[in-house]
């Protein structure tokens, strides 16, 4: 990938290291669990991995749609919700109304457009605070859900050709995995190739800076809203399709696993910024865990210990990680001045790090 | 440099220097400070009695903020060596500890108080709070402790009250009483540091006043500020600082306010400001470029200004003159309430900054890294962010964004490792001049600067002179924020004066001079007091 945000690299290894440490532990994972005696035979299993990859599609819908929110700095956590929502919506369209599979598909994903467009209009037009607002849609979509679904599964009237495309193969792998990985490949189209993508990048890096600019942040940021509600609605149609049915809980319950792997995604590939094919590795990295450890014996609590512990690992991770770059960063370019021997008064010297005390400052 | 032969300022001889005076709280020997590339302190003397208040006054970047760095103990002197209450101290042993403990206290500008805090909270949280042996705070006590500190320090307010609900000029007591209640009345050194900056004229008598109590009871205070008004009031002596040295050393009595700018500016650099500019003021009868009428805008009332092609315009105004804003409502960053503008003939009452850049108004922020830069992309990108859109084709085009940014880095010798280092590890004149050419490179008709040479050397301002020069050549036209006038009266074809809101003056070419914008702006700061 390109060598965007690396002044000094650290040199070979440790550079290396910091990069692709999450596909590394990926890697190291399924060879462990590929030799371990225990888990070999299982994990080895065509079922098994079959499993893993047509599974994770519905997590790595859900991160990739939260990943948009955050290259522009905000964070959505009702995306699960969304999700959860525009599957028994789906679901109960079929099913208990009886309207065809592409009806209740569209409706599926139109709800959850508009969830996330109010939830555009929240943040990004009244300003409201992004993690508190998306927690409370979040939980009330979930109440909303239990009310409607009265706690049963909306299972009755669903045609069985759903789950059918559902595990239904193409050049030998299962489709949802291929339907996450167009979504991916658009996500990374649409965040890094278009200027739409890199004014988000900006956004992210300093809002006032960005709105100076020019760019219309109030927007931009509804988009993101917008667009991350319709992934989560795409997500919950292939859950639709995956559990031929819905209930008020299941699609909620992705939040952590797809929340995991999107910090995880930011360790990777481009360290500190929250990307797509990171956010790959990372969903895949937490499935493969949890099902080896699993076939180990582990039971369901390793699902919460391990989405938990990624959470703060790998937030600890890449905090320490743009540390150690930041201070790189200053004392390479200290280096740098120091090396081209310039008279001091006639280029810059100034200490970088503006804000540390000591930096010499105008008086006010 | 700023030594230029037959200046004529009366500088008079520090009062008996060989002399250290018995009543001396601190002294101040030899103290220099050199930060890389700049002299920032060049053996700077000064003594302070105590029931004195000695003002320190200067030009931005002649020192004082690096003085009183010093002597709170926050930065490390090179060499030179103080007295503080009898204790002398080496460069190397003053620490922030030490010093306080010596008696030193020191008020910044913002003050530092907890807004949603109680007086009592805010006085007692630094000294400890009196706690019950179960360790809950003993509201009683901190209440009658407080209303001590209150009584001492004759400030009108109840302990309960919270700071937030306290007019300013309060708030500034509230934080000396809490800096001084340990300090016995006849001891210490009690530094301020612009501790009137932000207060309404009508509350600033009240804390000249208290200033005043202070020094009766026999604290030693080191007055720092711009308002000369201010110092000349409250002060016995005045330090000048220009260019890291002690200038000169005034007794206030015998000090007029003129004799202070002249001391503080100089009169030399005047005539270097005249020589440097060479541009010819455009042709009579052309239209200008930009105009203002009847603007009303945040603090702005009724400002009316036309810039003509070619020109640059300066605004010379103290903080919250509204001098920012002016830029901003221009730029259509900030909502004008009356008044209408046009650029180059055509309306541009903009309320949003993308109709404003695509008119061809760029403006430049005050605070770089706040509003400025983007620190965590890449200086390219941070290039490149004004023109988004002439790269993208079906892939965004990186290899020309990269050969143009490269070219761009060395029209405006942007001084960076390469292109994709982030924007943060470039120094301060090298961030400006990648954000001046990100916005240059779109070719604008109209150009808004604040304070665009803040914190940047020597080299990349004259870097940053030349490139706004460049506009102008090409008729195009700026409007610059500065407050360093010395600066200012070299760079710009004319100037307006802001205060309240309201321009008050406009000083012509001929009569550009930092001594005549200070006079503007100093003298006529009203007459509270």
């Amino acid at each position: 990938m390109r060598d965007i945000r690396f002044l000094v690299r650290p040199r070979g290894l440790g550079r290396a290291a910091e990069r692709s440490g999450v596909p590394l532990f990926l890697v190291a994972l399924v060879l462990l669990f590929i030799f371990d005696p225990t888990t070999s035979e299982n994990f080895r299993s065509a079922g098994n991995l079959e499993n893993i990859f047509a599974n994770q599609s519905v997590t790595g819908l859900i991160a990739l749609a939260s990943v948009i929110p955050m290259v522009a700095g905000y964070i959505d956590l009702s995306v699960a919700g969304i999700a959860g929502l525009a599957n028994v919506v789906a679901a109960a369209i079929i099913g208990t109304y009886h309207q065809s599979v592409l009806v209740g598909l569209v409706a599926g994903v139109a709800i959850a457009a508009l969830v996330g467009a109010i939830n555009g209009v929240l943040i990004a037009m009244l300003r409201l605070n992004p993690f508190i607002c998306t927690l409370g849609v979040y939980i009330f979509i979930g109440g909303i859900l239990e009310l409607y679904t009265k706690g049963q599964t909306i299972s009755n009237g669903l045609p069985v050709s759903m789950s059918g495309w559902d595990s239904a193969k193409w050049l030998g792998v299962a489709q949802p995995f291929w339907l996450l990985l167009v979504v991916a490949v658009v996500a990374w189209y649409v965040l890094t190739q278009t200027p739409f993508g890199r004014k988000l990048a900006a956004i992210g890096s300093n809002e006032p800076a960005a709105r100076l600019a020019g760019f219309r942040v109030d927007r931009a940021v509804f988009v993101t809203f917008l667009l991350s509600g319709l992934l989560g609605g795409v997500a919950g149609d292939l859950l639709t399709a995956q559990t031929l049915g819905a209930d008020a809980t299941t699609g909620a319950s992705y939040l952590f696993p797809a929340l995991a792997a999107v910090f995880l995604g930011q360790t990777a590939i481009r360290p500190g910024q929250f990307n797509v094919w990171g956010t790959i590795f990372g969903v895949f990295l937490v499935a493969v865990a949890v099902d080896g450890f699993t076939l180990l014996g582990a039971q369901a609590w390793v699902d919460q210990v391990f989405n938990g512990g990624a959470l703060v690992v790998s937030v600890a991770f890449s905090t320490l990680m743009a540390r150690a770059r930041d201070r790189r960063a200053r004392t390479e370019a200290m280096r740098a001045m120091q090396d081209a021997g310039s008279p001091a008064q006639h280029h810059d010297t100034q200490v970088p790090d503006v804000s540390h005390a000591d930096a010499p400052t105008a008086d006010v | 440099m700023c030594e230029v032969a037959g200046e004529q300022v009366s500088t008079q001889a520090p009062a008996d220097p060989a002399i250290p005076d018995a009543d001396s709280v601190l002294y101040v020997r030899g103290i220099s400070k050199v930060f890389p590339g700049l002299r920032a302190l060049d053996a700077v003397d000064l003594d302070i009695r105590s029931g004195e208040v000695h003002g320190l006054c200067g030009g931005n970047g002649s020192g004082k903020s690096t003085l009183v760095k010093i002597l709170s103990g926050v930065l490390r002197a090179d060499s030179g060596k103080v007295r503080i209450a009898g204790r002398e101290l080496e460069a190397h042993q003053i620490g922030p500890k030490l010093v306080r403990d010596l008696g030193v206290r020191v008020v910044h500008q913002d003050l530092a108080l907890f807004p949603d805090l109680s007086v009592a909270e805010n006085m007692m949280l630094g000294a400890g709070l009196p706690v019950s042996p179960v360790r809950s705070v003993q509201w009683r006590e901190l209440r009658r402790r407080t209303r001590l500190n209150l009584d001492r320090f004759e400030i009108t307010a109840t302990p309960d009250a919270l700071v937030r609900d306290l007019p300013i000029g309060v708030r500034s007591q509230v934080a000396i009483a809490r800096a001084l209640q340990d300090v016995s009345s006849g001891e210490g050194v009690l530094i301020l540091d612009e501790p009137t900056a932000a207060l309404p004229a009508h509350e600033v008598g009240l804390l000249l006043d208290a200033i005043r109590r202070l020094a009766a009871a026999g604290h030693a205070i080191l007055f720092v500020s711009h308002r000369l008004d201010e110092v000349l009031a409250v002060t016995q002596r005045v330090t000048v600082f220009r260019d890291g040295r002690v200038f000169a050393e005034h007794r206030t009595a015998q000090l007029t306010e003129s004799e202070l700018i002249d001391s503080i500016i100089g009169q030399g650099q005047e005539r270097r400001a005249d020589t440097a500019r060479s541009v010819p003021l455009p042709a009579a009868g052309a239209q200008p470029l930009l105009t203002i009428r009847n603007l009303s805008a945040g603090p702005l009332r009724e400002v009316s200004l036309e810039v003509m092609p070619g020109e640059i315009v300066g605004v010379a105004g103290l903080l919250g003159s509204g001098r920012t804003e002016l830029l901003r409502a221009v730029y259509g960053d900030l909502k004008r309430t009356a008044g209408m503008i046009t650029v180059a003939g055509k309306a541009a009452n903009y309320s949003r900054v993308d109709q404003a850049i695509a008119a061809g108004v760029v403006m430049i922020p005050e605070d770089r890294a706040g509003s400025g830069a983007f620190g965590d992309l890449t200086v390219d990108e941070n290039l490149s962010l004004s023109v988004l859109r002439e790269y993208w084709g079906l892939v965004f085009r990186r290899t020309q964004l990269r050969s143009d940014a490269e070219e761009l880095r060395q029209r405006f010798r942007v001084r960076a490792a390469s292109g994709s280092v982030t924007m943060k590890s470039l120094s301060g004149g090298n961030q400006q001049k990648t954000i001046l050419a990100r916005w240059l490179r779109r070719k604008p008709v109209l150009l808004l600067l604040d304070e665009p040479t803040q914190g940047v050397d020597v080299g990349a301002r004259s870097d940053i002179h030349a490139a706004i020069r460049q506009v102008t050549k090409t008729g195009g036209a700026a409007l610059l924020v500065l407050s360093d006038f010395e600066e200012l009266a070299q760079v710009v074809d004319r100037a307006v004066v802001l205060r309240r809101g309201k321009i008050t003056a406009h000083v012509p070419r001929e009569r550009l001079a930092a001594r005549h914008l200070n006079q503007l702006i100093y003298e006529e700061t009203d007459n509270h007091a």
